[in-house]
């Protein structure tokens, strides 16, 4: 099955947003509010969880009208879709983001339509599984390593590269006691925050659409 | 594609004039009637692109007007408004994009680029001092007898001088120039290596969309350009940037690295760029430099990185491999053959040979020319994605050694083999080599184009 | 809202397909999927990190009863999802040149497709039909696929070396370390900031 390329599970969530006129703003526009203040850095959810390489989350309030000759149709409901490439098993995972953080599940999945909410657990995986829809096609550049051995493996890349640039010509008894040192360094440094920017580097988030 | 009518295109598009002088001066229309009237009375001086079957001239002349000076001539707002955006918005507005912050940013440009006053750029190149003089007084007459332009500044730039023999080097020691797209119609020797790959690993010239406007580009179409059409064919854009080269520093960086590369010194400037200083690029002759290769126009610029990923005898990040990248990012090079761009300019100071003192303030370095159809496309996306940036050489965010605005804390990476002479070596630490001092973005329009300005005949649509 | 965050951008876009077409594309995907070599473009282009394409048929949308409205559809449609290193023009420039083909395939059941190349028609057609993200986040926004891939080679050789680190000879060690120097060689460039984006 697509959802699933090597131990990376492609999920893709449609939920129907609640259409009530009774409501101000209408719940797809306050599902919209919410997400514009998450943050997107290491106090995301998605980063406090386990197991995102990458989600997003994307109110479609209509099909597109592509012009003549194809036909005008217009959708009923409006969806909010969760996309997320992420480790593992499905029922892990979404599990995983029921314990960790909840409440911010609940603050936009109230929105939708038939949303039990994580309390009961098998309710809520339930309620996920009924609404998602399985990948065709699912492509990953990398699918042979998870989260922390991604954060892992970029951090040891930054500290072997200076590591190399320091050790030009350096006499071989020293070599290799500094680099036993730099494993031990490695092995004790702590696994740098997902969803961060790089830990010595000032950088800038965001940015326009082109 | 049929052959172009080299009558109606500007000869600085279609070639380099080989000549080893040059000034290029900067105008600004003062009345858009009688700036109209000097570009009308300048045609007849206008060097076009017709072969010089009866000899060389003693010099050209050429012009090319900013989005400002066009506006300044009173273009209709319908043509004015057609053009790219980035054109419209000048180079200096797009400093962020191509990188041109810190000691690059504009607020350290030269006077003249600091504002928005430069209307246009003529440039005049010479065989001879006397020569470039004689001309560049007749245009200065011209300016005079017509009364609507003002000179604001005119910056020399000329071969440098070697053992008293005018030479196609740069401050840095290296032999420029090597690097020019062929393309469809334009007629020019054609080199091996100069134009795109085919699958078959030969070569063929670039789509003439590519250098100029009016004509199928290497997507199949034309390039972005202004209405009406005939304004816009048989033209082109033009990056003018002056690069200060800091000579001093380059020396001692140099100086400072060579006794720790078991290659030595001459190797490893041939790493970073990718020839050796005299020209022979690496790839082809990793141990030293063969002037066979660079006298053989067959050889010189014929060559592929292929057999090379791993960067052992060009590295990944050489300046030539950057910015030319040839099949390096696999595909045959097709995604690379919409972001060349044609090479013009001359370097600005006096060559100083090593071993003699020199500073960094001196007044040095080169005024880089680029054409191209489409800046962004082009110039902007060399300038931002393989000169400052470098994920597409698979560099992370590594920036070309030479060109790139570093911050004092770059790295290269010489990749090698366990061969003792060609050992990996990293450079860290890298100072800018080179700094920006100014600059714009011009449109170098057809003959028709310069006589439908001069007379006043664009439609308003 | 933004598509981008650090060094990935988020695209998404929704076509519709008349449902007799739907059959042939899921063939088509059958194939790609398990004929490895036709996913080597993809590989090979380097700044896709995840992408998918998810059919959606006109009667398979989420429905949850409780009020909610069933949908009553004439197309089927197709949902993309890309994670690209890069911006948009640079993007879709890459697919163009080199994929076209391939994206031809992929899209000419969709209705008013126009093919990929010339490009503008087809930038037009994906400006019109993709719509934005309201909320992206990334593990690693500092890196791109490329960083991604340098850096598990980068920690693969190093576990090679560490495991005879600590039993070899200087000697030995040295002449390893140079080894392990010339495997990751090509690995090293730093991360951080992606370029502005105009």
């Amino acid at each position: 099955m697509p959802n699933q390329n090597g131990k990376v599970y492609g999920l893709t969530i449609l939920s129907p947003i609640i259409d009530d006129e009774q409501v101000t703003p209408s719940h797809d526009l306050q599902i919209r509010n919410y997400l514009a203040q998450l943050p997107i850095d290491e106090q995301s959810p998605f980063a406090l969880a386990p197991g995102t390489h990458l989600a997003r989350l994307v109110v479609m309030d209509d099909v597109i009208y592509v012009g003549m000759p194809a036909c005008e149709e217009h959708l009923k409901s409006k969806y909010l879709i969760f996309e997320s490439n992420c480790d593992g098993d499905l029922t892990s995972y979404l599990t995983g983001l029921a314990a960790t953080i909840p409440e911010h599940l609940n603050a936009i999945w109230i929105h939708c339509v038939g949303y039990p909410g994580t309390t009961n657990l098998q309710a809520f995986l339930n309620y996920m599984k009924s609404c998602q829809i399985d990948t065709t096609f699912f492509f990953a550049a990398v699918n042979d390593k998870s989260v922390p051995e991604t954060l892992r493996a970029l951090q040891t890349q930054h500290a072997v590269a200076d590591f190399i640039a320091n050790h030009q010509g350096t006499d071989p008894t020293l070599l290799q006691s500094d680099f036993i040192q730099l494993l031990a360094d490695l092995k004790s440094m702590p696994l740098q925050k997902a969803g961060a920017m790089a830990p010595d580097r000032d950088l800038k988030t965001g940015g326009r659409n082109e | 594609m049929s052959k172009l009518n080299e009558t109606d295109i500007q000869g600085f598009v279609l070639r380099g004039y080989n000549m080893p002088f040059a000034r290029y001066l900067f105008l600004r229309f003062e009345d858009a009637g009688r700036a109209a009237t000097f570009i009308h009375r300048l045609l007849g001086e206008v060097t076009t692109g017709q072969r010089w079957d009866s000899g060389k001239p003693l010099s050209t002349v050429n012009i090319a007007f900013t989005h400002l000076g066009l506006s300044a001539l009173e273009l209709p707002d319908a043509t004015l408004l057609s053009f790219p955006v980035e054109f419209q918005q000048g180079m200096k507005k797009r400093a962020a994009i191509l990188g041109d912050t810190g000691r690059n940013a504009p607020e350290s440009w030269d006077e003249i680029w600091r504002e928005d006053r430069v209307h246009a750029w003529l440039g005049v190149n010479a065989v001879s001092l006397d020569a470039l003089n004689s001309r560049c007084a007749d245009m200065l007459t011209l300016m005079r007898d017509t009364d609507g332009v003002i000179l604001l500044d005119a910056q020399d730039a000329a071969a440098l001088v070697i053992d008293g023999v005018p030479t196609t080097k740069e401050h840095f020691g290296f032999t420029d120039g090597f690097g020019n797209p062929d393309y469809l119609g334009v007629e020019r020797s054609s080199q091996p290596g100069q134009g795109k790959l085919n699958s078959n690993g030969t070569w063929a010239p670039l789509a003439t969309g590519e250098l100029l406007l009016g004509y199928a580009d290497e997507a199949g179409e034309l390039p972005v350009a202004p209405v009406p059409h005939i304004l816009a064919s048989n033209g082109t854009f033009m990056v003018y940037r002056k690069l200060h080269q800091n000579l001093a520093t380059f020396r001692s960086y140099l100086n400072d690295h060579a006794p720790f590369y078991a290659g030595g010194k001459e190797k490893l400037a041939a790493k970073f760029i990718g020839r050796w200083r005299d020209g022979t690029p690496i790839e082809l002759s990793p141990d030293q430099p063969d002037p066979s290769i660079t006298q053989d126009p067959a050889r010189s610029t014929n060559f592929t990185f292929g057999a090379d990923p791993e960067g052992v005898r060009c590295p990944v990040g050489a300046h030539m491999r950057r910015v030319n990248p040839r099949d390096a990012f696999g595909f045959d090079g097709k995604l690379i053959n919409r972001r060349r761009i044609t090479r013009r300019g001359l370097p600005y100071g006096v060559w100083t040979p090593e071993g003699e003192s020199v500073t960094d303030s001196d007044e040095r370095g080169v005024i880089f020319i680029a054409l191209n159809a489409d800046f962004s496309r082009q110039f902007e996306f060399v300038q931002q994605q393989w000169i400052n940036y470098g994920n597409d050489a698979r560099l992370g965010n590594e920036k070309d050694l030479l060109m790139g605005n570093h911050t004092g804390h770059g790295r290269f990476v010489v990749q090698g083999d366990t061969t003792p002479t060609n050992p990996p070596f990293v450079c860290s630490n890298l100072p800018s080599f080179v700094e920006l001092r100014g600059g714009g973005y011009f449109f170098l329009p057809s003959i028709t184009a310069l006589g439908m300005i001069g007379m006043g005949l664009v439609d308003p649509r | 809202m933004s598509n981008i965050n650090g060094k990935v951008y988020a695209m998404n876009v929704i076509t519709p397909m008349k449902p007799w077409k739907t059959g042939l594309l899921r063939i088509l995907f059958f194939a790609l999927w398990h004929i490895k070599p036709m996913q080597k473009d993809l590989i090979n282009l380097s700044f896709i990190e995840f992408a998918r394409w998810v059919i959606v048929p006109r009667r398979s949308f989420p429905f949850l009863a409780q009020g909610q409205v069933p949908e009553d559809l004439q197309y089927d449609y197709l949902l993309f999802f890309s994670n690209f290193n890069g911006t948009w023009n640079q993007y879709i420039d890459a697919f163009s040149s080199v994929l076209s083909r391939g994206l031809n395939l992929i899209w000419r059941w969709s209705e008013k497709f126009p093919g990929s190349v010339p490009i503008t028609p087809f930038k037009e057609y994906i400006a019109q039909v993709q719509f934005d993200t309201d909320y992206y986040y990334t593990a690693y926004p500092y890196a791109a696929a490329n960083d991604l891939k340098a850096a598990h080679i980068v920690q693969s050789s190093l576990d090679q070396l560490a495991a005879q680190a600590q039993t070899s000879t200087p000697q030995q060690f040295a002449e390893a370390y140079l080894q392990f120097v010339v495997r990751v060689q090509t690995h090293l460039g730093n991360t951080g900031e992606a370029p502005v984006v105009s």
